[in-house]
């Protein structure tokens, strides 16, 4: 039994004028404790439907999804499951410390405790001297650090994360991916991430699980068998590109049956490409 | 959004413009060409106005009005607090009830005045009644829009950390709705003592209102300028003084 | 699709009374407005006392008596001519006052602040002046209407103005445009969404200054008949009254709203 069980979970919404839209089809994995695995697949495949599925936000149709051996339907679980999403839902007229002592006390934590642990999370990740700052006082990247370190905060066994960094750019991504990596071998914590970058899932997981298109199952997972922490210099190996590679092969057809590319498949785009590359050649 | 600092430029000209109104009156005043029925003369009202607000006649109607302005305001801002609020939290209710009541409050609510006169006479009841079902709407309407307006997010973020009903009413949507909540109070007082002086010149005994009426139809016109001048300073305070509240509200954080 | 799913979907079946109420906040508000009557009339004859609240049968049994009334007759049509006479002096003085005040940057600089001032004066206090300077008839209840309404419209019209992008006017005067042309054809064309939108402002306060005019001046037109009504003890007939100018005003606001959505409506596809 791992850290999250998910047993043939379906998952559907009705559409207003009628229909039916299925997102998951039947989707079945194994997270085991403290893996960090990543779920990505084509934009709006249902990865953050199961993500929410996880953590109780959403209910699934069919299927069971067990967090550390609980049943999860469609309840939170706030003492097992925390939870960091993309655009930062940092109460703005909280500053940080508060920000993460509402969170403790939503959870349940006792009065005497809450100081305590809120400044023990913001120096966890780096951000000791802004406690007293309020959330539009801080650059992206250090909103989504304090989003992190109330997570943190809640002592939860798992974390679950809606794509946390799509919002930053490039340069904080790496160095926040970084700092997860270190996070991770430090504690035992089990994280589920959701993603749309192939470099920052091959970077920071132990396993990448493909989703196809919707309505979306697991197409394919792959290992990453590296030792966390993780070396910046691992992005540059040649095990890295590999994984990459294997990963986006996986994933070109389902994007394809999303994005359509405007050729419609992806033969006649090949032939397409050639074609105006013979006639650009001398 | 705070403007930085008050507009010096702005004051002087509006300064420089109410001299000049005082100057010219006092001027006209003095070549006693106007009749001072329609405009007496500046001295003159100055005198009244020296000598009304050492008479307890004013504090009695100022009593009155005030008596009716704070009862009123507390009747509407319960009512409409509390009617926002559950209005508010439902999405469908919103849809539902919202054009109702701004659609009510679109209609110059003076025109039922007739209607309270009939049911509370002319007495205090009819007043505060009247002031109270006018600022009902504003503070309901932006209650209304406050708390149905918070993001989502929040919300789903605050459950998904466990918050009870009672939590995230006090953690999320009261703080997230309160800068739009406190607008709608401050223009509830507002419309309260408006809608107040407006039916104790209609139809009253008492009140600062009432008084005024009663001066303006026995043509005494210096001490009826006199007490305009008076309420038309009550009521800058008023407003000064609900700012300030306001801007208080605005930036004060919920230590929990 | 999976048996689960398609099976779950057919058991969806056919959209109950609920659910089409769910969909049409619309019809629901309509529902609101019909329970409301039918529990008033309901109550007025049998809870409450008949002297008080009128239940709707009685008002609407009240209407044609009092609509009969000659005298009635002419307040009714006398409030609503002093609605329309202040409603179009305010649209015009309105514009002509905001375009002079926002078309050069030394009246506006200047005269924005005395026009902010004026609106900060609770105009209910002034009220009796006017009826002493224009006398019990239209005349002081066309001028309220018009103190009322005339602010909204400036305001925009002067926010319209000042708002032209730079970038438009230079274009335009690189272009070769004279002083007229480009007030023709950049600011007012620029200027007239504010305008409508502030229409609906103006008439609001239009309303509310002719009508708190008229109940005030009791020797004659609505505020007469309604204190007549309200003496001798006839609630149907102040209910009646007061609902035939409730229908006024939310006809008046409802045609300023059309006008303002037929214009705004190729606005937003000239923009």
């Amino acid at each position: 039994m791992g850290a999250i069980d998910i047993n043939n979970v379906s998952h559907f919404y009705a559409r207003p004028d009628g229909g039916t839209v299925e997102t998951l089809n039947n989707v079945s994995l194994e997270v085991r404790k403290g893996e960090l695995l990543c779920l990505i697949g084509p934009s709006g495949c249902g990865k953050t439907t199961l993500l929410n599925i996880i953590g109780g936000l959403v209910q699934q149709v069919t299927g069971e999804v067990r967090v550390n051996g609980k049943p999860i339907n469609g309840r939170p679980s706030p003492r097992d499951i925390a939870f960091v999403f993309q655009d930062n839902t940092l109460f703005p007229w909280n500053t940080v410390l508060d920000n993460i002592k509402v969170a403790l006390e939503f959870q349940g934590v006792p009065q005497s405790e809450r100081q305590g642990r809120a400044e023990e999370a913001i120096e966890a990740v780096g951000l000791k001297d802004f406690g007293k700052n309020y959330p539009h006082q801080l650059s992206g990247g250090m909103k989504q650090r304090a989003s992190l370190a109330r997570a943190l905060a809640l002592r939860t066994d798992v974390l679950l994360m809606d794509e946390p960094f799509a919002a930053l750019d490039e340069q904080t991504r790496m160095y926040l991916g970084e700092e997860l990596s270190i996070l991770l071998a430090t504690t035992n914590k089990t994280i589920v991430l959701v993603t749309h970058s192939l470099s920052e899932a091959v970077f920071l997981s132990d396993r990448v699980v493909v989703m196809t298109a919707r309505p979306a199952t697991i197409k394919a997972t792959i290992e990453v068998p590296e030792k966390h922490p993780r070396d910046p210099a691992f992005m540059a190996s040649p095990r890295f590109a590999e994984h990459r590679n294997e990963l986006y092969a996986q994933l070109r057809a389902e994007i394809e049956k999303t994005v359509g590319g405007f050729v419609g498949n992806a033969a006649a785009r090949d032939r397409q490409r050639r074609a105006v590359a013979g006639q650009a050649a001398p | 959004m705070n403007k930085p600092g008050i507009d010096w430029h702005a004051r002087a000209i509006q300064v420089a413009f109410l001299a000049g109104v005082i100057a010219l009156w006092y001027l006209v005043g003095a070549t006693g060409k106007i009749n001072t029925v329609f405009l007496p003369e500046l001295p003159r009202v100055i005198e009244k106005f020296g000598q009304i607000v050492q008479t307890s006649r004013l504090y009695e109607n100022l009593r009155v009005t005030l008596t009716e302005l704070v009862a009123a305001f507390a009747i509407a801002s319960t009512l409409g607090l509390t009617v926002g609020y559950f209005v508010g939290r439902s999405r469908y209710a919103a849809l539902v009830f919202e054009p109702l009541l701004a659609g009510l409050f679109a209609i110059p609510l003076i025109v039922f005045l007739p209607l309270f006169i009939l049911f509370f006479g002319i007495g205090m009841e009819s007043k505060i009644a009247f002031g109270a079902s006018y600022a009902f709407f504003p503070i309901a309407l932006n209650t209304i829009g406050g708390i149905s307006q918070v993001d989502p997010r929040f919300v789903t973020v605050a459950r998904s950390m466990g918050a009870n009903d009672a939590q995230l009413f006090r953690r999320v949507l009261l703080p997230a709705a309160l800068p739009v909540i406190v607008t709608g109070l401050r223009m509830g007082c507002i419309i309260a003592f408006l809608s107040i002086l407006g039916s104790e010149m209609i139809a009253g005994l008492r009140g600062l209102g009432s008084r005024v009426a009663a001066l303006a139809e026995g043509m005494n016109t210096a001490e009826m300028f006199a007490y305009i001048v008076f309420v038309i300073l009550l009521a800058a305070l008023l407003n000064t003084m609900l700012t300030k509240m306001q801007r208080r509200f605005s930036e004060a954080g919920q230590a929990p | 699709m999976t048996d689960a799913t398609l099976k779950a979907a057919t058991d969806a079946g056919t959209p109950s009374w609920r659910e089409m109420l769910a969909k049409s906040p619309g019809k629901a508000r309509l529902l609101v407005v019909i329970a409301t009557f039918i529990v008033w009339e309901i109550a007025g004859h049998t809870v409450l006392d008949p002297h008080f609240l009128s239940p709707p049968s009685a008002i609407v049994g009240a209407l044609p008596r009092i609509l009969s009334d000659l005298g009635v007759q002419k307040a009714l049509w006398a409030s609503f001519y002093e609605l329309i006479i202040a409603f179009a002096i305010a649209i015009v003085a309105g514009v002509a006052i905001g375009l002079a005040v926002g078309l050069h940057r030394f009246t506006f600089r200047s005269s924005l602040p005395l026009i902010l001032l004026l609106y900060s004066i609770p105009q209910v206090t002034i009220l009796p002046l006017f009826v002493l300077y224009f006398g019990i008839g239209a005349g002081s209840k066309i001028a309220f209407g018009v103190s009322h309404g005339i602010f909204p419209i400036m305001l925009n019209v002067i926010a319209g103005v000042q708002s032209v992008d730079d970038a438009h006017l230079t274009a335009a005067r690189a272009m070769g445009a004279t002083r007229m042309q480009i007030i023709r054809r950049v600011v007012l064309p620029h200027m007239t969404p504010s305008l409508f939108a502030g229409l609906r402002l103006a008439m609001s306060g239009t309303l509310l200054g002719v009508l708190l005019a008229e109940l005030y001046v009791s020797q004659g037109g609505i505020g007469y008949y309604s204190r007549v009504f309200a003496d001798s003890f006839d609630p149907p007939a102040t209910f009646a009254l007061v609902t035939c100018l409730a229908v006024m005003a939310i006809l008046l606001n409802e045609s300023v709203r059309r006008a303002e959505r037929r214009a705004s409506f190729w606005r937003t596809h000239q923009r």
